[in-house]
């Protein structure tokens, strides 16, 4: 459409960032430099990711409209790596928990929004078609901004040295869903042939009760021991 | 171990018991919901350019070609710099001129997939308004496009848009603006400019006569090009399809009696398949040009005994031969003209036959028939017909497609041409054959199969002067047809003079032109403030994130205490 509709979308996208950036108080710890180590380290995890998946996965040559259900499930696995960068970032930094935890999940999600979202909107949204889907692209980043900061807090936790035994499954459990959610959800979209505004809201749902466990979760093992 | 994971995982559930109860609901509610609406993204489509030429100084059509607005239909109130969309069912010419005295930015009809289906009077009532579309002075770019699924749905958008327009309060407006889409029609091609050194061709076959020189020569014309308002959707099946077909017959039946000592006849046979027939007769004119003025010996120069053009041969139950002089007795003119009355009174007496005598009117831009090219430069010449005036609209339309000739009334008209030819070529009813003789029977049968599929091939492609290339599959087709039966088989090319040209052909007739959906800006200001609203909400929660954190806290202490 325009310019304007760039900056609507623009905004809708980074703004949250900014705003957590600027409220959880991560800019009073100068944790600048810290965000961009973590988003450095979230380009070296994807570019192994891809080396791997092109070496490993052949190409699906499944035709039109089927959906190769156990590819796709192989491929949710190798984002396994997503947790080791995490935990790799996490444990470079030293620091409170909170800290650790947000510092990570910010870089991470940021540099995941710089990548993969800022090209499609400069190019999407100023042409002259208009389309919803960059409005729901833009909501979707918001959506993966909170998905990261729980998972950032889910590895945290799985990863301490003095975890109790009786946390280990059903942190397993929710890390497990964060690394296969995309997946579920593209089967899931699948077989119901969803439309793009209920997928969104769906995924909202599901990452929402996502972060909503692992508070639950983080808030037990913090305050209660 | 599992026993307190599990105690765990329940006060988990039940802290978050909200989210887990939406998690279960709301697929249910979804698959209530059913399948989504199909996707609709920017619609692509294949667009014809309304005619663009001028013929003798004078131009014709539209003349522009780009395009870059709005799409409305003609409910909407203001049309002004919108490209306005209509269907070719509802069209009618008052609309037409509405549209372009509120100078609209565009037109664009919406022509129906299948041409046979639509309604006969629509079809006339288009044919009459062609030519009153071209007259008319058109500065917009005038587009036509043929329907599909996508295309209608536009439409229908568009037209439900338009027609809400005006009438509703600003909330509706509103609503409507985040709701409905609107239209941008763009397309890709530059402007149009002239085509310069562009090569009408023409071209020509003889059967030589026996009987050594200075034999009379018989000359069988007709234009192979097609006239309508968009060149690309001129197919000209009747106009003129069905007179080459028929050239094509004739030469293919005296080719054959050609070859035999004894029904060799002494006159020689002269084949035209002239083109720009529908640009004044310009191959015509320079052919007779060519042979009359400039070279020493010709056939056209010697001895003509008439010049037989064929025009509109595939339709109704009627034949006209058009004169610009009726034919003095004695002549042969006069002989052919008394043998196809016989022909069609014995042979087919279901045809109405008749002269129409109509002089040339040199006043005119336009001569009317091909035959007047000949009857200027002193040739008797008359044209074959189904029509009775040349003003019919069937001879201009883009409405003359292949279902509009009858296959058996082709194959007649051929014959009752042939035969009465025949007769004249071997002076049969001199000799004293029977009024009622068939020549042409048994193996020397007209072939009706042979007529449709050259008809056939003549209508799969538009053959509009400006899309005929010298080079063109169509003209090399044609001619590899002429040569089987004919000889010297050799084309005449046209070019217009560059100081004063008679005939100028615009380019960009054909175009890709993109629909895509668009918002009004209102509808971003309207985006703009929600954005806003939902960030200042986000800010809110952000910075109380604490009391959500204490919450948790509260409801995990006391689970844990119960």
């Amino acid at each position: 459409m325009t310019l304007f509709h760039f900056g609507n979308c623009f905004a809708l996208a980074y703004f949250p960032y900014f705003i957590t950036y600027k409220c959880s108080g991560l800019s009073e710890y100068n944790a600048f430099w810290r965000c961009v180590q973590a988003g450095a380290t979230y380009l070296f995890v994807q570019l192994c990711k891809m080396l791997f998946l092109a070496t490993f996965f052949p190409t699906w040559e499944g035709g039109a409209g089927a959906y190769d259900f156990v590819g796709e499930f192989m491929k949710a696995t190798v984002d396994l790596a997503d947790l080791v960068g995490l935990h790799l970032v996490m444990s470079r930094n030293a620091g409170k928990g909170e800290y650790k935890i947000m510092v990570a999940a910010m870089g991470w999600a940021t540099a995941e929004l710089v990548m993969s979202r800022c090209i499609p909107l400069w190019v999407g949204a100023r042409g002259i078609e208009f389309d919803w889907k960059y409005i729901q692209m833009s909501i979707d980043s918001n959506i993966s901004l909170v998905h990261y900061i729980a998972m950032a807090a889910l590895v945290w936790m799985f990863t301490r040295y003095d975890l109790p035994k009786r946390y280990r499954l059903p942190l397993t459990l929710l890390l497990g869903l964060s690394v296969y959610k995309t997946f579920f959800m593209e089967s899931f979209f699948h077989v119901f042939l969803l439309s793009s505004w209920t997928a969104l809201l769906v995924k909202a749902v599901i990452t929402g009760f996502l972060a909503l466990s692992s508070l639950a979760l983080f808030v037990t093992l913090v305050h209660g021991n | 171990m599992l026993e307190e994971a599990g105690e765990v995982l329940e006060s988990v559930l039940k802290a978050s018991c909200l989210p887990l109860s939406f998690l279960l609901f709301v697929p249910a509610v979804l698959l209530l919901l059913g399948p989504p609406p199909a996707a609709e993204a920017a619609h692509e489509f294949t667009v014809y350019r309304m005619q663009q030429y001028e013929l003798g100084g004078q131009p014709y059509g539209t003349r522009n070609a780009v395009l870059n607005t709005e799409a409305r239909t003609v409910e909407a109130d203001v049309l002004s710099r919108r490209c306005v969309m209509m269907r070719l069912v509802d069209f009618s010419y008052e609309q037409y001129q509405k549209a372009l005295r509120q100078s609209a930015g565009a037109v664009v009809i919406i022509l129906p997939k299948a041409m046979s289906a639509v309604p006969q009077d629509v079809v006339q009532q288009f044919m009459e308004i062609e030519p009153e579309m071209l007259a008319m002075e058109t500065m917009v770019p005038v587009y036509f496009a043929v329907e599909d699924e996508e295309l209608l749905s536009i439409y229908e958008q568009t037209r439900v848009a338009s027609t809400s327009q005006g009438s509703t309060s600003a909330a509706e407006v509103l609503l409507h603006t985040a709701t409905a889409n609107g239209f941008q029609m763009v397309t890709s091609g530059a402007q149009s400019k002239a085509v310069s050194d562009w090569l009408i061709t023409s071209l020509e076959g003889r059967l030589t006569g026996l009987g050594g020189e200075d034999l009379p020569t018989i000359v069988i014309v007709a234009h192979y090009d097609s006239f309508g308002v968009a060149p690309w959707l001129s197919h000209g099946a009747d106009s003129n399809g069905s007179g080459v077909s028929v050239l094509l017959e004739l030469a293919r039946l005296f080719s054959r009696l050609y070859t035999y000592k004894r029904t060799h006849a002494g006159y020689n046979l002269l084949f035209f398949a002239s083109g720009g027939g529908k640009f004044n007769y310009q191959g015509t004119k320079r052919w007779l040009e060519d042979n009359l003025d400039h070279t020493d010996s010709s056939l056209l120069q010697d001895n003509v005994a008439f010049v037989l053009c064929l025009d509109t041969l595939g339709r109704g139950n009627s034949l006209h031969l058009h004169v610009s002089k009726p034919p003095k007795e004695g002549t042969l003119q006069h002989a052919f003209l008394k043998e196809l009355e016989m022909v069609v009174t014995s042979q087919s007496p279901e045809v109405k036959f008749s002269m129409v005598h109509k002089k040339i009117n040199l006043a005119e831009d336009m001569l009317a028939w091909e035959h007047e090219r000949f009857a200027i430069r002193r040739l008797p010449a008359f044209t074959i017909s189904h029509l009775e005036s040349h003003r019919d609209g069937l001879r201009n339309s883009i409405m003359d497609t292949r279902s509009r000739v009858d296959p058996k009334t082709l194959t007649r008209n051929t014959r009752i041409i042939a035969e009465a030819l025949t007769r004249v070529v071997y002076n049969l009813t001199e000799k004293g054959a029977p009024a009622d003789l068939q020549i042409f029977s048994e193996q020397m049968q007209i072939q009706q199969e042979q007529l449709e599929s050259v008809m056939d091939w003549l209508t799969s492609q538009p053959r509009a002067a400006q899309l005929v290339d010298k080079d063109s599959t169509f003209l090399n087709t044609l001619e590899y047809y002429m040569s089987r039966y004919l000889k010297d088989v050799k084309q005449h090319h046209v070019k217009a003079d560059k100081r004063d040209p008679e005939f100028v052909f615009y380019d960009q007739l054909k175009q890709v032109m993109n629909a895509y959906r668009v918002k009004p800006a209102i509808f971003d200001l309207l985006l703009a403030l929600c954005i806003a609203g939902y960030l200042g909400v986000a800010y809110v929660a952000v910075q109380h994130f604490g009391l959500l954190y204490k919450t948790v806290q509260r409801l995990s202490l006391k689970s844990k205490q119960q």
